[in-house]
């Protein structure tokens, strides 16, 4: 409402700029020659100055006075512009009513089709001053974010933070907060264990000496840490040390209470490893079933090849459609690993893991499948 | 509410630039006063509606508003305040808002200070910035606009280009404008008059103060510009024949040449088709600049605007207004008639000549800028065209221009007496000659260049001061009364004496830093102490600096000679966290004229880190000499001849009688 | 003098100007400007000795090797061939492998391009103009759309 206050407001104050000249009484014109006389007796008494201070000579002095002079006489001889003013003034009322018009029809027309009168401004304050029960968690962040940039050293609020960052996919943000944390508050081992993901999560997946190292202190300090257990196990299969990964693994599955969350994806690395194991002994891989591979024998290779890329693609297409199937999205990036496809296979991965939040349960299994794999995110 | 309402003000600002365009205009055809009075509360209107839309501009800046487009692209919440406010003009639909904002202010002084102008000159001139505006103004809302909306709004921005978060570059671009743009008035005048078919020694008396004051701004944006790329790019260069700096720098030498040409049309009446002509060039030639700047085509710093439709949309009024004036010009150039006679040699003959060289060297310039863009369109060969080759042009065109400016004041009006005036510039020959001679005996015994360059230097500023020294009879008469007419001169006579310094400092700041200026690139650890002719300076070490929106490594020096510490600089490697992007912040210590430029490389494997040093003596008149020009340029504009009134009741019915 | 002899004198003047100036301005375009290359395209170019040219491309990953104390040398490549360079002083803040790189100077009898001058992109987005132009037409490098903030 106060919006359209100060819009007419400002419109009445455009149009009185334009109706109040042409509304007041007829003022008699100046003549245009007195103008141009006022200029040439300046210049006059200017030379007048020069010549007594002996700037110019006298000679010069007099043929610049006479110069001057004819300027004069030339202005006063010329015709004032007068009688042209007698013609066209019928026009003069359509002009005004005209220039009148425009300002209202013009502004308002033009600001319909181009501004959002409706869309209120959002100065970041006011944002980061509404109430915390209605703000998405983005604005959350943002106001952690702004307190947080003006007292740095609240270790409590880095230790809230962190984690936000990491389910929201800012590893390097993550990284950060994780080792102010530490630095404010101490080491714990879920501390240290969740700086390791967010390393790892930057280095798309692959848990780096860095991350490694990170998970080994979390485990020191507690033993039973499921994180920094699984993760661990994860470096070794990345290492390609597989029999190692899935003996840990297999422990932490005995050691976990059974409504662990972990529990699902240990299961998984332990079954992805096995895969490997064997597919590294030569064994049958896992893939269509006999019906499908009879039908793709039966084929030539270019249509065997075209069969399986339309049941890979037919698959991506049904993802994008509906990307909540966790199910989907491991076929998916093991079909196009299995196909040698890694760009697609690390763009599935990806779209799997925004569609699925990360650190959830099947996130979890997706980024060990991908680990298993060799896959790095795209960043 | 602030965003929309300083959106609706600008649409506001539109409509009445179209008025502006038309009613005055048809006013002043037709000779009904109340039609041509509607251009000056308009011209006023129309600037307080672009102050309240560049006002709340601002307002979204600092209050992070990244509901607007504009500011999501180009802020971040934890930039610091100034440059939150800064930021405004530093990217192209901001900037393209201010360039705006800055016409309608002299369309509004123009309204507000045009009481001596003849009624129906003040309509057209009003009705010709009018269009500008309107022009510009269309070209804001249909392609640039800054108050774009966002829904839903990001929470954070992406920041300001980094190497645009500095405070040179928070008054480079307000200055550059106000010169730019103010040459449009000079451009509106020039339109004003040939739609008159009028123009008379009077006419140049009343763009005068128009023209100094768009100089004036334009020199100090033009120096300000300079002086950032200098220490803000980390390349210890001044000037770098870059297009974008060309583009500022053609409207400075075109309205060199306007100023200079003027004095000649106000005090013979002569050269009046030329100098309405530079008017109308002087102000195509900011066009131009604007075109190259924000269409993309040219890729530079500046270019942030790569927008094909933006480019197209200023083209198409750079050709509706230079081809449209240039017509105008064509059909009315005839009409005009021809002023008064002189001699070659005579002060108008020094003007002349002075047009000749500056509006040449313009054209190589112009050249130089668009030779390699037109070579890309016809034949696909891509070429730069850099420092080599304006030196070859631009160079030898200056010289003889630098070496005759000392005579041109000294030679009177019609008919000069050459060597009297050589006669006069005797004592600031023999300086110059010294200086020379010194400076190469003395200081550098190998380059010819370097003597040559502070004896051009000395003879300009000694030629400066003995035009002074003539018109106060210094040494003539006794020193009371040569100090009471020093004291009595007309003001633009000290303007042109300082404007002319200024331009000898600039040179002896260019010669002295080209020719003396040394550089070294060591590695340097720690504790590692380089000799910079004579000096020592020592690396303390490295620390690392935490920043508002930036982390730092800074790096810290100590100058000293014999000894003794001289001062102490600091030079840093920092990174823009949002944008993840890393500047070279240069350090530099300024001993009297000279400075100490130190920037920082990359570190070596040896623990090391790679320095590089540049000692330029008297670099920093390079840029004072720009500012005494300016100072000159704001004596000049207090002069009282510039101050004539509005005809007086008495001239005006006496006048009156006569015509009855 | 009479007025039509001014005019003439000073239209004579402006002629000889605009003479010495053109004929300048031409020497100079042939002499002083420098041409710009890709790598592919300066394999089949005869180059005088000792003429300044522009060269551009990326800068071939794995190339860049910092000497011991202030020379750096690099490759740079348009994908089919490269250019060795060397050059002395402090490179541009955002020179980095795999990016878009003009560097001027001259070619050595050896191959070996010795830059005076290395210019880099000066933002995240930016891409010199000539570089981009050339690598487009190769296919190499696409337009890319700028990166979202977070």
């Amino acid at each position: 409402m106060l919006f359209w206050i100060i819009a007419a407001l400002l419109t009445l104050a455009a149009s009185l700029a334009v109706i109040v000249p042409l509304a007041s009484p007829r003022r008699r014109a100046v003549g245009e020659r007195d103008h141009d006389i006022e200029v040439y007796k300046d210049q006059l008494k200017e030379l007048e100055r020069d010549a007594a201070r002996g700037l110019i000579g006298a000679a010069e002095a007099e043929e610049a006075r006479a110069e001057i002079g004819r300027r004069i006489l030339k202005i006063a001889s010329r015709d004032d512009g007068t009688k042209e003013a007698l013609r066209k003034r019928s026009l003069v009322p359509v002009i005004a009513t005209g220039a009148v018009l425009a300002v209202p029809l013009v502004s308002w027309g033009l600001y319909a089709a181009i501004g959002s009168p409706a869309l209120p401004a959002q100065p970041l304050s006011a944002r980061l001053g509404a109430d915390p029960a209605k703000s998405s968690i983005e604005e959350l962040v943002a106001r952690a974010e702004s307190h947080l940039a003006s007292n740095p050293e609240d270790g409590r609020g880095w230790d809230v933070l962190a984690p936000v960052y990491l389910r929201t996919g800012r590893f390097a943000d993550s990284v950060a907060a994780y080792r102010s944390s530490i630095r404010l508050e101490g080491e714990t081992p879920a501390r240290l264990s969740g700086l390791g993901e967010a390393i790892a999560g930057a280095a798309g997946g692959i848990v780096t000496a860095e991350a490694r190292a990170a998970f080994a202190k979390a485990a020191e300090l507690d033993t039973k840490d499921p994180k920094a257990r699984f993760y661990l196990a994860t470096a070794d299969a990345q290492e390609g040390k597989l029999e190692d990964a899935a003996t840990a693994w297999r422990k932490m599955l005995q050691d976990l209470p059974a409504e662990s969350p972990w529990r699902g994806a240990a299961r998984d690395a332990i079954a992805e490893a096995e895969r490997r194991i064997a597919v590294a002994r030569g064994e049958a891989q896992p893939g269509p079933t006999q019906d499908q591979i009879d039908a793709a024998a039966a084929m030539s290779d270019t249509d065997r090849a075209a069969m399986i890329n339309s049941m890979v693609e037919g698959l991506d297409a049904k993802l994008r459609q509906n990307p909540q199937d966790p199910e989907g999205w491991i076929r998916l990036v093991r079909s196009y690993a299995a196909l040698g496809r890694t760009d697609e296979a690390k763009d599935a991965l990806g779209r799997g893991l925004q569609a699925l939040d990360g650190s959830s349960e099947d996130g979890k299994r997706l980024l060990s499948l991908a680990a298993s794999l060799g896959l790095a995110l795209a960043q | 509410m602030i965003v929309e309402a300083g959106h609706f003000a600008l649409v506001l600002a539109f409509a009445l630039a179209l008025v502006q365009s038309v009613v005055p205009l048809a006013g002043a055809r037709i000779g009904e006063m109340r039609l041509m009075a509607v251009g000056g509360p308009v011209a006023l209107a129309g600037f307080a509606l672009v102050g309240i839309a560049f006002a709340a501009l601002t307002a979204t800046y600092i209050q992070s508003d990244f509901s607007v487009a504009n500011v999501w692209e180009n802020s971040h919440s934890l930039k610091p305040m100034l440059y939150k406010v800064t930021g405004t003009w530093g990217n192209h639909e901001g900037s393209m808002l201010l360039w705006v904002l800055i016409l309608t202010f002299f369309g509004a002084l123009v309204a507000a200070f045009g009481r001596n102008l003849p009624a129906t000159l003040r309509a057209n001139v009003l009705a010709v910035q009018g269009w500008i505006g309107a022009a510009f103004l269309m070209f804001i809302l249909t392609t640039s606009n800054p108050f774009a909306r966002l829904d839903p709004a990001p929470f954070e921005g992406r920041d300001l280009n980094p190497i645009l978060q500095d405070i040179g570059l928070a008054i480079h671009p307000p200055l550059l404008y106000l010169g730019y743009v103010g040459f449009s008035v000079c451009f509106s005048f020039a339109v004003a008059a040939l739609i008159d078919g009028r123009v008379d020694a009077a006419w140049a008396r009343w763009v005068r103060p128009w023209t100094l004051a768009a100089w004036m701004f334009l020199t100090g944006g033009i120096a300000m510009g300079s002086y950032w790329a200098y220490y803000e790019l980390g390349w210890g260069g001044f000037w770098f024949w870059d297009p974008v700096e060309n583009a500022s720098f053609m409207p400075w030498l075109a309205g060199t040449a306007l100023l200079h040409s003027a004095i000649v049309m106000e005090k013979r009446s002569a050269l009046k088709i030329w100098t309405v002509l530079l008017a109308i060039l002087t102000f195509s030639l900011s066009l131009l600049g604007t075109f190259l700047v924000r269409s993309g085509v040219l890729t530079s710093v500046h270019a942030f605007a790569t927008d094909p439709t933006r480019g197209v949309f200023i083209l198409a009024i750079l050709v509706v207004f230079i081809g449209g004036s240039l017509s105008l010009f064509a059909w009315r150039a005839g009409s005009l008639t021809a002023g008064g006679i002189f001699h070659p040699i005579s002060r108008e003959g020094a003007l002349v000549l002075n047009n000749l060289f500056l509006t040449t060297a313009t054209a190589t310039v112009l050249v130089g800028t668009l030779y390699p863009l037109v070579l890309e369109a016809v034949t696909g060969d891509k070429i730069s065209v850099g420092a080599p080759f304006f030196n070859l042009t631009f160079g030898p065109l200056m010289l003889p221009l630098l070496v005759l400016i000392p005579f041109g004041p000294l030679l009177a009006w019609k008919r000069g007496d050459v060597y009297a005036a050589a006669q006069r510039l005797m004592a600031a020959f023999g300086g110059a000659l010294l200086a020379m001679l010194v400076t190469w005996l003395v200081v550098d015994r190998v380059t010819v260049f370097a003597a040559l360059g502070v004896g051009l230097a000395a003879w300009m500023v000694l030629g400066a001061l003995t035009d002074l020294a003539q018109k106060s009879a210094l040494g003539t008469a006794p020193l009371g009364v040569s100090m009471r007419r020093l004291a009595g001169l007309p003001r633009s006579v000290f303007g042109t004496a300082l404007a002319h310094m200024g331009v000898g400092l600039t040179t002896l700041g260019i010669a002295a830093t080209l020719a003396f200026q040394s550089e070294h690139i060591t590695v340097m650890k720690p504790g590692d102490v380089a000799d910079i002719d004579g000096r020592s300076l020592r690396f303390e070490g490295v620390a690392p600096v935490r920043g508002p929106n930036y982390t730092e490594t800074r790096a810290q020096f100590v100058f000293a000679k014999d000894g003794r510490t001289l001062g102490e600089i600091s030079s840093a490697k920092r990174l823009y966290t949002a944008r993840q992007m890393p500047t070279t912040e240069a350090g530099i210590l300024t001993l009297g004229l000279s400075q100490l430029y130190v920037s920082l490389g990359d570190a070596t494997s040896n623990g090391g880190m790679v320095v590089r040093v540049w000692w330029k003596p008297l670099v920093t008149l390079i840029w004072l000499g720009g500012l005494v020009m300016m100072i000159g340029a704001a004596v000049s504009l207090t002069d009282r001849r510039l101050r004539v009134g509005a005809p007086s009741r008495k001239a005006r019915t006496a006048v009156a009688a006569a015509s009855q | 003098m009479t007025r039509k002899q001014k005019r003439l004198s000073v239209i004579a003047a402006g002629l000889a100007f605009l003479g010495a100036a053109t004929g300048l301005t031409f020497y100079a375009l042939g002499q002083k400007a420098s041409f710009f290359y890709m790598p592919t395209e300066l394999q089949a170019t005869t180059l005088q000795p000792g003429q300044r040219i522009r060269l551009g491309g990326l800068v071939e990953a794995g190339t860049v090797k910092r000497g011991e104390g202030t020379q750096v040398s690099f490759s740079v490549t348009d994908s089919e061939k490269s250019v060795p360079v060397t050059y002395v002083g402090i490179l541009p803040d955002l020179f980095r492998e795999g990016q878009g790189v003009i560097t001027e100077g001259t070619m050595r009898p050896d191959g070996v391009f010795a830059a005076d001058t290395v210019l880099a992109k000066h933002d995240e987005n930016y891409m010199p103009k000539e570089v981009a132009d050339s690598l487009k037409e190769k296919g190499v490098w696409q337009d890319q759309p700028a990166k979202s903030g977070s």
